[in-house]
Parts: C-alpha cells; structure tokens; sequence
C-alpha cells in the first residue's frame, strides 16, 4: 500500500490529542482530506461522523424528478411516477407492451401501435427477464402505474395495521408532542413519536421502564398525569400468522420447502429485506418495488450549528450554495518514499530501455519500496497551501505514547525542527497548462538529483528539499529498529501560521479545550494546529527480505 | 509524488489540441468522433465511429471532452436499439475529466463531467451517468440505468458485492448504488485528470 497522510478530527475523543496510531480503533478518528469539513465560526475540522445531517430535497435515483417535501410521505418514500426496481435483480423494470395480434391488423401495426402499444402492459426487466405478467401484474394504460402499485402496498394487512396504530396514538402525539418539549431539549435523540413509543413500551412490559433513560426523565411526571390516557390498542392482525396468502413462517413454508427442486426457487435475502411488509418466501411471488426515494443532504457543524454544506436545490447539481471544505483551508499534505519511488523508476526504465545504465541501490529495487527493519529511510512530506496569503508550517512529533508501553518506540522519527514558508495559492498556475510540460520535466530532473544524493551520502534529507509554486517539499527520516513490525505510523502535529483577516476578536470563546491548541493569537497573525497520522506502510522484518533477492 | 507514466514517443499521436491518441488504439469512422483536447486514447481501445446514425448528412457519433481517458483495451460503441421498427444507432457523449479504466465496454448514452469508471466494467446501452459519479471495478451497469450525480454504483450478478462481508454471499444483483461520494469530489477528479495528463509524458531518452 502506498504511504498516505490522514487527518485528525477530535470529535471522538475526550483529549485533545489523537489516539496513538497503532491502536486499530485509531482508525476511526482519521480521515482523508477531501472528507473532511471546515467550520470558520468554531475554526475546526469537522468530519462525516460529526456533523448534523439534514435533508435538503428530495429526488428519485432513476426519473431524477424532484419530489416535494409534502408528497414524499403521501407517497412513502418511493417515486410515485414510472420507476420500479426489478424484484429480482434490482434493474430498472420499462414498460412494455404487449405484442400486436398476428392476424388482420398485422400490416399497419409498424405505425399504428407504435405510440402506445397493444393493452394490457407489463413492466420487463431488460437484465434478468423477469416480467411482472409473471406474478399477475399487468395494466390497462402505461401511465400511472406507480399509483395502481401503491394501492397493492396500501392495502396489505401489514400496512393497513400500521395506519390504524398510526390513528390510535394520534391524539396521544399531539397531546404529549407540547408537554414532552422540555425533556426534549435534554436529549437530542427525542422526538414525540419515540418519546409516545417508548413509554408505551415502558407501560406495557413490566421492568422496561428503569431501563430506558427517557422513561427516567420523566417517569414521575408520566406516573400520575399520563397512564391512563391511551386505551389498550386491540391488534387486528396476529403476530407471526399475519395474512393468509403472503406473509411465510410455519407449516406452509416448512411445506413449501419440503417440495424444492432448486434453491433458486427460494427469494434470497437480499431481494426479500427490501420490502415493507413480510412478503413471501417464493421467488416467484415477487412483486416489483417503486424505487425508493434518495435525498440531498446539507450538513452543519455540530456544535455552533452553522451550515457547512448546502446543496444546490436542483437535484442533479453538483453544485452547493454552501461548502465549507478542509482542503480549503488546510494544506494537503502528500507523503512518499523517494527509495521507492526510484525503485519503481528503475524497473520502468529498464523494462522500457530494456537496459539501465547503473544500478545504485539493487537491494532497494528487489524490495521495491518496502521498509525493511533496522534500516534508516528519508521520506518526503510535500505540503500544498490552498489559501491567497503565504503561510509558515511547523511539524511536530506528537508524543502521546503511553507510559505503560515499554516495546513501543520501533521507530525513530526526524522531521524538520524550522518553520517553513509555503508560498501563497494563485489562481493564476492553473492555467499555465501549456507550460506544464517543460515545468514537470525540470522537476523530474530536480527529483532524480535529489534522489542521487540520497542514494549516495544521504545528505540533506531532514529539511526543505524543494520551493515551487504553492508546494513546498520538506524531507523527513525514519529510523527502524530491528524489532520494528507492523506498519510505521506515526502521528504529527502541524501547526501553520496565516494572516488573519478578521482582526475582531469575536472568536475569543472558540478556545474549548478539545481544541485548544487551535489558537495562540500574535497580533495580525493567526496559527491553526491539527494533527494527522502519517503511514509509511509496512516494515519488512530483516530475515524476510534476505530471502527475497536470492 | 506526481510520478510521470511514460510511453514510447513512436506509439502515440499527438493533436495540436493535444490529444494523444495510440496507434494501437482501432479507431473506426474517426471523422464521426470529437475528442475535447488533452484526451488520452490508451493502446488496444476501439472507438467505433463508424455505427452512426442512418440518415444523409454529417452526424457526431462519439464525442468526449477534454482531460478524458480511454484505458487500455476498452470498447465505445454507441448504444443501438429498434424504434417504431427501425433499427438504429444513438450518439454517444461523453464529458470532461472522465476516466474510464482498462478493459471496459462503454454502450452509455450519456456521461457527465468528472465522471471514473473502474477497470472490468460494463456500461450497458442508453445508460445515463450523471456529473462526478463514479463506478467502481468490476461493475455492470445494466441498460437504461439512470445513475445520479455524485453516487458510487457497485456489483456485478456472480460476483461477490463489495458490500457482502461474507466470502460466501453471493450476490445476484447488478451495480447498483453504494454510498454518495464526498462534496470535493468534482475538484478532486478535476486534479487526477489534470495531473494524470502532465504526468502521461514520452520517454525522456528519446528526445
């Protein structure tokens, strides 16, 4: 795997340093740049985990219409115009219509029957030819088709018992969803249909309710005032012998199984999980599926609940009103191990010339870019500056070993101690396209006499190796010993310092303690830290890599 | 980082918009086909130019945008189907920054900007790929799928899903749609393919 640079987002943890990166659970808190997001007002890195997400339209993945807020429960969450999922294996079903009668009419059928086709339709699968004449759906007209569907779905016993328990708590909702509001706020997660859920439950189940924190909340206030409001809801469909037909469980199945000639008669779970309600076992009484809705999402930061992403409210936009991205505000920082790299092009070079003219580093080229253990390796920390201002980067180790690990330190990390400038990011080098070419020809002879060096006496590799646009190129090393396994991983602390444009101290509130370190103010300047977990990849033990070349 | 990809200078064509395109790559009815500038046609890809629409006059059968890359062995042929009794082809347009990997059959109708298909795909007739979608390896996309801006599709029938956590899970659907992409990822795909152009360099030595 090739050595890569994650980024830190602390909302996981309670300190305000990252976990030690050989911990697997480490994994969670790091995230690659373009996944991350930025928060101006609380200045900090946000990420996937952390954020609110809201729902900010709705569309259907297959007709790409845009479907208001207010119909989307009307209709159920799936596309009420022409769009089914194939049952079987999940394709778009089209319309089909039936084949033109052979006799009579057969001569003017080419144009007559072209605009609408011959009654009755049926939807077909065009990747698994299935169609839905199979299970004895077909259609009069080939519109509104999503409409005759849904009437099947809302009429399943299922569906209509989820109205009626939708109609006896009502009043209960309304009447709790004002007096519930306090205890609420305490706790996110609540809403009144949870709330009424949940001590419904309590109430009906002996011994729930001290279990439920919600219950707890407000058990006291519920015991006197609220126990006798509902009235005990009387089922009208058994559990487990739902509706004769469809709904398996029982002797018929075990019936239906005994008589299997394959097992494909058998509707796999996947094709099955998919649905609403209980349907059946068989593959053959599979129904087509309006195709479910999906949703474009907007995204705030989870503390000052200031917007970080808001989409474009056409669907197919991939556009936003809103995008408040790290790689904005953050350098990119991209790692790679020059012996490698110069591995790699030696085995280009002389599988493509067919001959290389010397051979410095042959050990390196059999092991292509692994660590072996016990040696010393440089690498080289590329950093991109995306803001208009200049900017001065430190690099720190983090030391959050802890104490109790005696055998950790595997590897010794050296990086430059100095701040270095990255110059300001310019619009302007985007377009010097046609210039490229000469430009990355330079830099390639620039890289290989770097590389030569290295090879050599290895002079120079902690420090700033290289200065072009908005990238500046600084060299690290690492030191394995020879019990070094695993991968070398390493977490470092960068800091950088920028011009600040907002000279008001309104964020002075902003030093919470998980993100402290986010700001040590001078004067016009402002210096943001955060932290990042840099891979090498994996460390080859000694005795292995001696097999190798031989 | 940005390791250069070399490639014989003997092999390739370069136009003065700077498109390059291989001399193994079959290219058929090449005055029906658009290439955007800086488009890349890899070796043993075939365009098939020549299944254009039946009618007089000039017709675009295939046209891509710029920054595109044509990988290694992959096939473009415009989708076909029979309408009102008449069999015929249907154009193809592909837009800028669009990757598609080695090996792949592309029958779409359309494909947006900033779009990756994966190596080993295929891409069935009159599907419409949206802006900045991307398709993973190994996946079929069945004909007339519609796939959104921004999704990851997936799987391919017979083969095990990238989501089936178990080896023995067999997975009987078609690509489908996995997870949305991240939001930077029209910026990201616009770097890649800018980057992979520079770096796709001829062999210095010959010079």
């Amino acid at each position: 795997m090739a050595p890569n640079v994650e980024y830190y987002c602390p909302c996981l943890a309670a300190s305000p340093h990252p976990p030690p990166p050989h911990l697997p659970s480490s994994s969670f808190s790091f995230h690659p740049l373009h996944s991350l997001f930025f928060c101006e007002e609380c200045d900090a890195v946000r990420c996937n985990r952390c954020v609110m997400v809201e729902v900010s339209g709705y569309y259907c993945p297959n007709c790409l219409f845009e479907v208001p807020s207010a119909s989307v429960r009307a209709e159920k969450n799936r596309c009420a115009r022409n769009c089914f999922h194939c049952p079987n294996c999940r394709n778009t079903l089209t319309v089909v219509a039936s084949d033109p009668p052979e006799d009579a009419d057969a001569r003017m059928s080419p144009i007559v029957s072209t605009t609408l086709g011959e009654p009755p339709f049926f939807l077909y699968c065009n990747h698994c030819r299935w169609d839905s004449a199979e299970v004895g759906i077909i259609f009069e007209k080939p519109t509104g088709l999503a409409a005759q569907l849904q009437k099947y779905e809302d009429s399943a016993p299922e569906s209509l018992e989820f109205e009626r328990l939708k109609e006896h708590f009502e009043p209960y909702l309304r009447a709790s969803s004002s007096s519930a509001l306090p205890a609420a706020s305490h706790h996110i997660h609540t809403n009144p249909i949870t709330a009424a859920a949940a001590s419904a439950l309590a109430r009906d189940i002996p011994g729930v309710g001290k279990y439920s924190a919600l219950a707890r909340n407000r058990i006291g206030r519920e015991k006197s005032t609220q126990k006798q409001e509902i009235p005990d809801y009387k089922p009208r469909v058994e559990v487990g012998a739902a509706s004769g037909l469809s709904a398996g469980g029982g002797e018929a199945d075990v019936e239906y199984m005994r008589h299997l000639e394959m097992d494909s008669e058998v509707a796999t779970l996947e094709q099955r999980w998919g649905n609403s309600w209980v349907s059946s076992l068989r593959t053959a009484d599979l129904k087509p599926m309006r195709i479910p809705l999906q949703a474009k999402k907007s995204k705030r930061c989870p503390s000052c609940r200031h917007i970080l992403i808001k989409p474009e409210q056409k669907a197919q936009s991939v556009r936003y009103k809103i995008k408040l991205v790290a790689a904005n505000y953050l350098p990119a920082i991209s790692v790679s191990l020059p012996h490698a790299q110069a591995a790699l092009e030696m085995m280009k070079r002389s599988t493509a010339l067919s001959k290389s003219a010397s051979v410095p580093g042959d050990e390196h080229g059999a092991a292509a870019g692994t660590l072996l253990a016990g040696k010393t390796y440089a690498f080289h920390l590329a950093f991109t500056n995306p803001l208009y201002d200049p900017i001065q980067v430190r690099l720190k180790k983090a030391q959050v070993m802890p104490a109790g690990e005696a055998r950790r330190p595997a590897f010794q990390v050296n990086l430059p101690s100095a701040a270095f400038p990255i110059a300001a990011f310019a619009e302007a080098w985007e377009y010097e396209d046609d210039e490229e070419d000469v430009f990355a020809l330079e830099e390639e002879d620039m890289e290989m006499d770097g590389m030569g060096r290295d090879g050599r006496g290895r002079a120079r590799t902690v420090g700033i190796l290289e200065k072009r646009a908005n990238v500046t190129v600084v060299g690290g090393e690492v030191i394995l010993t020879k019990e070094a396994r695993g991968n070398a991983k390493f977490n470092m602390l960068v800091s950088y310092t920028y011009r600040s444009d907002d000279p008001e101290p309104a964020d002075d509130e902003m030093a919470t303690p998980s993100r402290g370190h986010a700001s040590s103010r001078a004067p016009d300047m402002k210096t943001f830290s955060f932290y990042t977990v840099v891979d090498l990849g994996p460390v080859v033990p000694r005795d292995e890599s001696r097999v190798d070349p031989d | 980082m940005d390791m250069p990809i070399y490639y014989t200078r003997a092999e390739y064509i370069e136009t003065d918009t700077g498109n390059k395109v291989s001399r193994r790559a079959t290219i058929a009815g090449p005055q029906n086909i658009i290439l955007g500038g800086k488009t890349i046609i890899s070796s043993g890809a075939i365009i098939r130019g020549d299944l254009r629409r039946t009618g007089p006059g000039h017709a675009v059968v295939i046209s891509l945008g710029r920054y595109c890359l044509i990988g290694e062995g992959c096939v473009m042929r415009p989708p076909y189907k029979t309408y009102r009794g008449n069999f015929n082809y249907y154009p193809m347009k592909i837009g800028d920054h669009v990757h598609v990997g080695a090996n792949t059959i592309v029958e779409a109708a359309t494909i947006g900007n900033h779009v990756e298909i994966g190596k080993n795909c295929v891409i069935g007739k009159f599907t419409i790929i949206k802006d900045c979608a991307k398709i993973a390896d190994n996946t079929v996309i069945p004909p007339n799928t519609v796939v959104p801006a921004l999704a990851l599709f997936a799987g391919s029938p017979g083969k095990h899903s990238v989501r089936a956590v178990n080896e023995d899970m067999k997975v009987t659907f078609a690509g489908q749609y996995v997870e949305d992409l991240p939001e930077s990822t029209q910026e990201m795909a616009e770097a890649y393919t800018k980057q992979y152009y520079t770096r796709f360099q001829p062999l210095p030595n010959e010079r």
